[in-house]
């Protein structure tokens, strides 16, 4: 196949996203209509283009001498393609229904559509110049979303944001201009291209590069002491905090990592260094951190963003073993993870948007008159705390298996922060699912007959998810069989 | 005959069950127990709310107890033993009411603290022995065992955290805390399942590890013995202390788990002779569950009538009820260990293996490496006679209740006629099942060889124990003078301590007042502070601080070097003078180096405070003439009044 198709999915949704900024579409159906098809159409294009995996690169052009940029699908693009193009249309369809009360719906449908083009670049990007050029772009296009309410505290929140990415993109040029020069071979090859001849003995500096650019593209992944523009940037709406700040923005910072790390540096390089202690501990530090935060944080939904935090360092703690185990569990978290917090955040959005209520205190109760909804968060938080039978379990099984293999004694004391983390986590889920089924004091009941659960658009995405993490969890093998080819570098 | 099932990749390690002896028998009473409390359900919760909430989680309950007793390596285990804390809790917690609520929380988070831990030992283990299958574990840990000093250390470590979760749900000291709390608030038939089967599942993760994982270790086994002593004694006093029935009743499970426990231990101290210890333990397991499911249901009868737990309101209730005096004193006969009921037997047969323990170490064949042989008798023999005491003190307590239940009067007169007046008090249905669980008991203690003998023939290979050399005899002289001693130091306290020391006087007649001081209680006194006050503010100081370190650098450099500049301001043209004294200045202090930085202007700060100056000046001319006015408007009207005056 013509490796030409692979600018399709890309292009389709920047251009619907274009179209309707320029000719904005104000009847709410017909914009409906519009974009639910242009994402399912898109998705469908992606699937059977990751189906058929067309062989080859894709040379657009070039930025200059030796700055070509490429598109090729490999294992990790189709894996990240997968979860992006699988998501989108549930997460587009949930935020039909919250949006319906919001103003400037259309400029946001617009630039939520472009996102997903742009997530797509990330995913599709053959070398690192091209990846890079989309990951700033993908800054570019989610300001607008997460400043859409205008309120001083979503400015302050999109300025912050801004501040941390460019900061962060600063940092990762360093390394892409260190890996454009002493490169080999430009394009991601499974295990590194370093030209090591000519960095010779000055492997201290690759090392140096390599955390410099580990924090850079760490910053969307939130590593400490990066990670305070993703609580504050909950102010978004639901469907942006859900998709964006769960699965697309923030896993695309992981995926960076990961292509940067197993792609381009090499994992044989980087294994046993100093530079794979120090990201290890801030790795941890996140965990730990995030995780005492989740717990003494009253607002439900910047709780769940400080769980996103320390959920990305558990796909990170895998990567950072510079195994082909720690990458496999690496992968298998994002998956699972992206599964389990969009629908908790959905939840949460669900809670807001039926009742107006945002703090956990306020939640007493609720369970009773919103059992569909409750009982998703309860799915999603149990898999969240890592319980056996949910898909976060078989995830975080694979993470610790890893940390053991690495066998050194601080991917030990990782197993420990693992199980602190999983303790925690059970804390601030748990305390919210059981005020909402048992309230702890007595409530009005009557006073909470006016709620109840959402239409079936907001229920349909928390059902397919909560349906697939009870399926991931009992039965992940030819899902994981798939990620362990894609992991070892032989898809 | 052994089946067995593996269901691959399942939970992304796989799950496999096995049927044998011990499993078959542990699923066995599981489903008795649960037959017996579903029937027993239907007239207790005729009456509650969301029926199909309990019931169903009672089912999924049924399945993760199941789910333990059958698994075949620890994971599934694990898996089910998770499944079955949570799908408990609701069974619970069905009442709802915030005291409920309270005793829930703490079930839950001793659970999931546990499983947690647990999870962490079971990771430690599979890194080192490179197996959780229960058939594979002994030939793997063994070496490990024997082994250099640092691979028995991890093992150990290992095995404390898979047994911080397991002893937690088996009430083990000092995890017990749960226990007291959530029975009494729970449903009658969850509480009988709950201490009768759901503690035992934790004992099975525990025979699991010292069975496979220790075998025949004398230092694990002594641990555990210790471990189980102090559950033994502790669970014997809080009993006696207690003016709750159904508080009472769960004291006395975690007394008897204690006594499990320590004959766990003792299989470890043992070594190849633990006969007795491990068919004591099993038989104190089936014994013990059978006794709290009669226990606890009669119990239930009380509650479902009355509403009332506390011991000096049901006062009386069992007069003139011969049906429900005659099953609760069948278990309370049971559990004290008198002969002929079938807690004898299995209490002598630990105690046996604790003399069994000091004959062995008297010969000097079994010494421990930590301890003298002197030291080690006088230590055991101690152990034994605090077994024989909390032999005394269950007897004490069961005295105690039934006592004042089933024989004293009521202190009001009044209620005790209404009590005696209640003559229908259950349906057949309940009454059958309460007769049949309560007649299983004397058949058990009577007929030991028929019964008792072959269930633990069943169940011994599972802990890899090997018949005794010679059958005992249960009724011998020896082995009924321990039964006897009990007896008596039972008798003792209750004449002694119950009825001198625990009994006040009340406004006629005697009655049983709380004399436990409240304040000594674990869970407010050491758990709660440090979990839910000191660990949240260290860790959340850090946190702060981490946080502030992170914030602070930026603001570090925003206030020194990357500071921002000042908007140059358009320098005002009609100030003559500050602009060149300005000038001057900036000259001298660009010249001289004085001032902070060079950077200041001070032809802006001179025009500044000067057109300061100036407003200045015009407000107070303003305010001057303003004044003057109306003074002379006062002199106006003053002289017009003198004028027209």
């Amino acid at each position: 196949m013509n490796p030409t198709v692979i600018l399709i999915p890309i292009l389709l949704p920047v251009l619907a996203g274009a179209l309707m900024l320029l000719r904005p579409i104000e009847n709410l159906r017909r914009r409906n209509v519009f974009v639910e098809t242009v994402t399912l159409v898109n998705t469908a294009i992606t699937l059977w283009i990751l189906t058929h995996a067309p062989q080859g690169t894709l040379y657009l052009f070039s930025l200059g001498e030796k700055l070509p940029m490429t598109l090729r699908i490999d294992g990790m693009a189709t894996f990240f393609g997968c979860i992006v193009s699988c998501l989108w249309p549930l997460a587009s369809l949930y935020a039909f229904e919250y949006m319906r009360h919001e103003e400037r719906v259309n400029t946001f449908m617009a630039f939520y559509t472009i996102t997903y083009g742009v997530t797509l670049g990330v995913a599709f990007a053959g070398n690192i110049v091209t990846m890079y050029l989309f990951y700033e772009m993908l800054t570019m296009v989610t300001l607008p979303l997460v400043m859409h309410t205008m309120t001083p505290q979503a400015k302050k929140a999109t300025r912050d944001y801004l501040y941390y990415m460019i900061g962060g993109t600063a940092f990762a040029f360093i390394g892409m201009v260190f890996y454009v020069i002493y490169s080999t071979d430009l394009e991601f090859v499974y295990g590194g291209a370093i030209d090591l001849s000519r960095v010779g003995q000055y492997t201290n500096v690759l090392y140096l590069i390599y955390v410099l650019s580990f924090f850079g593209f760490g910053v969307k992944a939130a590593v400490f002491p990066f990670h305070s523009w993703l609580p504050e940037a909950s102010v978004a709406p639901t469907p942006v905090t859900a998709l964006l700040h769960a699965v697309a923005v923030v896993k695309s910072g992981v995926f960076a990592i990961m292509r940067f790390t197993y792609y381009c540096i090499g994992p044989e390089l980087l294994s046993g260094s100093w530079a794979q202690t120090v990201v290890l501990i801030f790795v941890m530090a996140t965990i730990v951190h995030a995780s005492t935060m989740g717990v003494r944080e009253a607002h439900f939904k910047r709780r769940l963003a400080y769980s996103t935090v320390s959920n990305l360092s558990y796909v990170l703690l895998g990567v950072v073993m510079m195994s082909p185990p720690g990458l496999f569990a690496g992968l298998a978290h994002m998956l699972f993870h992206a599964i389990m917090k969009i629908s908790g955040f959905f939840c949460v959005g669900a809670v807001m948007h039926q009742t107006g209520k945002n703090y956990v205190y306020e939640l007493d109760g609720l369970g009773r008159r919103m059992p569909l909804t409750f009982t998703a968060l309860l799915i999603s938080g149990l898999s969240l705390s890592g319980l056996p039978l949910f898909a976060g379990f078989v995830s975080k099984w694979e993470i610790a298996r890893s940390l053991f293999t690495n066998g050194s004694a601080l991917a030990s004391w990782g197993v420990i922060v693992l199980i602190y983390s999983a303790l925690m986590t059970a804390i601030y889920m748990l305390t919210v699912i059981v005020r909402g089924f048992f309230p702890a004091r007595d409530v009005d009941m009557g006073e909470l007959k006016a709620y109840g659960d959402p239409s079936w658009q907001m229920i349909l995405p928390l059902a397919v998810f909560s349906v697939v993490t009870v399926m991931f969890g009992v039965w992940a093998t030819p899902i994981l069989e798939k990620l362990w080819t894609v992991a070892q570098g032989l898809f | 005959m052994e089946w067995s099932l593996v269901l691959k990749d399942v939970c992304g390690m796989g799950l496999s069950f096995r049927v044998d002896g011990f499993r078959l028998l542990f699923a066995g009473i599981t489903s008795y127990m649960w037959l017996m409390t579903s029937l027993f359900s239907k007239e207790y919760m005729a009456h509650a709310r969301r029926k199909g909430r309990y019931y169903f989680f009672l089912a999924l309950t049924y399945i993760a107890t199941m789910g333990v007793f059958l698994s075949d390596d620890l994971f599934t285990t694990f898996v089910f033993f998770e499944m079955m804390s949570l799908a408990s809790y609701v069974c619970v917690i069905h009442d709802e009411k915030p005291g409920t609520l309270r005793a829930g929380g703490v079930y839950l988070a001793v659970a999931v603290i546990g499983g947690l831990v647990s999870l962490m030992g079971l990771f430690l283990l599979y890194d080192q022995a490179g197996t959780l299958a229960l058939g594979q574990l002994r030939e793997a840990c063994l070496p490990l065992l024997s082994g250099d000093a640092g691979e028995r250390k991890r093992l150990f470590i290992a095995g404390f955290c898979i047994l911080f979760g397991f002893g937690a749900k088996a009430g083990m000291f000092p995890l017990h805390i749960w226990l007291p709390m959530a029975h009494p608030v729970a449903p009658a038939p969850a509480s009988a399942l709950l201490s009768g089967i759901i503690t035992k599942s934790g004992i099975f993760g525990m025979l699991a590890l010292s069975a496979d994982i220790f075998p025949h270790d004398g230092m694990w086994g002594f641990i555990i013995c210790l471990f189980g002593v102090a559950s033994m004694l502790l669970g014997g006093v809080l009993a006696i202390f207690s003016v709750d029935i159904k508080r009472s009743l769960a004291c006395s499970s975690m007394s008897q788990l204690g006594m499990i426990i320590c004959g766990i231990g003792m299989q470890g101290l043992l070594g190849d002779e633990n006969a007795l210890a491990v068919r004591g333990t099993v038989l104190h397991m089936v014994n013990h569950s059978n006794l709290k499911l009669a226990l606890f249901m009669a119990a239930g009868v009380i509650v479902m009538n009355l509403h009332k737990l506390n011991l000096n309101e049901i006062r009386g209730y069992g007069r003139k009820k011969p049906l429900l005096k005659l099953c609760f004193l069948s278990g309370a006969l049971g559990i004290a260990g008198i002969p002929l009921f079938n807690g004898y037997i299995s209490k002598t047969l630990l105690h046996e293996s604790i003399v069994e323990f000091l004959k062995l170490s008297h010969e000097g064949g079994w010494t421990l490496a930590f301890l003298s042989q002197n030291q080690a008798a006088l230590l055991f023999r101690l152990i034994e006679w605090l077994f024989l005491l909390t032999g005394g003190m269950t007897v004490a307590y069961m005295t105690k209740l039934f006592i004042c239940v089933f024989v004293e009067k009521n202190a009001d007169p009044k209620v005790q006629e209404e009590y005696d007046s209640m003559g229908h008090y259950c349906t057949p249905l309940t009454a059958a099942v309460l007769a049949i669980t309560a007649a299983v008991l004397p058949v058990l203690g009577m007929l030991p060889y028929a019964t008792q003998d072959r269930l633990a023939d069943m169940a011994q290979t599972f802990l890899h124990g090997l018949s005794p050399s010679h059958a005992v005899n249960y009724f011998s002289l020896v082995n009924l003078k321990g039964g006897f001693i009990s007896i008596v130091l039972g008798g003792l306290i209750y004449l002694l301590i119950v009825r001198k020391l625990l009994m006040g006087r009340g406004e006629e007649t005697e009655i049983y007042p709380n004399r436990w001081p409240e304040k000594l209680d674990l869970l407010t006194l050491i758990y709660e502070p440090l979990l839910l006050k000191i660990f949240p503010a260290v860790f959340g100081f850090c946190c702060r601080a981490l946080d502030f370190a992170a914030d602070g650098l930026i603001l570090f450099f925003r206030r020194t070097t990357h500071r921002q500049l000042r908007e140059p301001e358009e320098l005002p043209a009609d100030y003559v003078l500050p602009y060149y004294l300005g000038r001057g200045l900036n000259y001298a202090s660009a010249r001289f180096g004085c001032g902070k930085d060079g950077k200041r202007d001070y032809r802006q700060l001179l025009a500044r405070r000067r057109s300061l100056s100036r407003e200045a000046w015009r407000m107070f001319q303003a305010s001057a003439s303003f004044s003057l006015m109306m003074f002379g408007i006062g002199m106006i009207v003053s002289v017009i009044y003198l004028i027209v005056g």
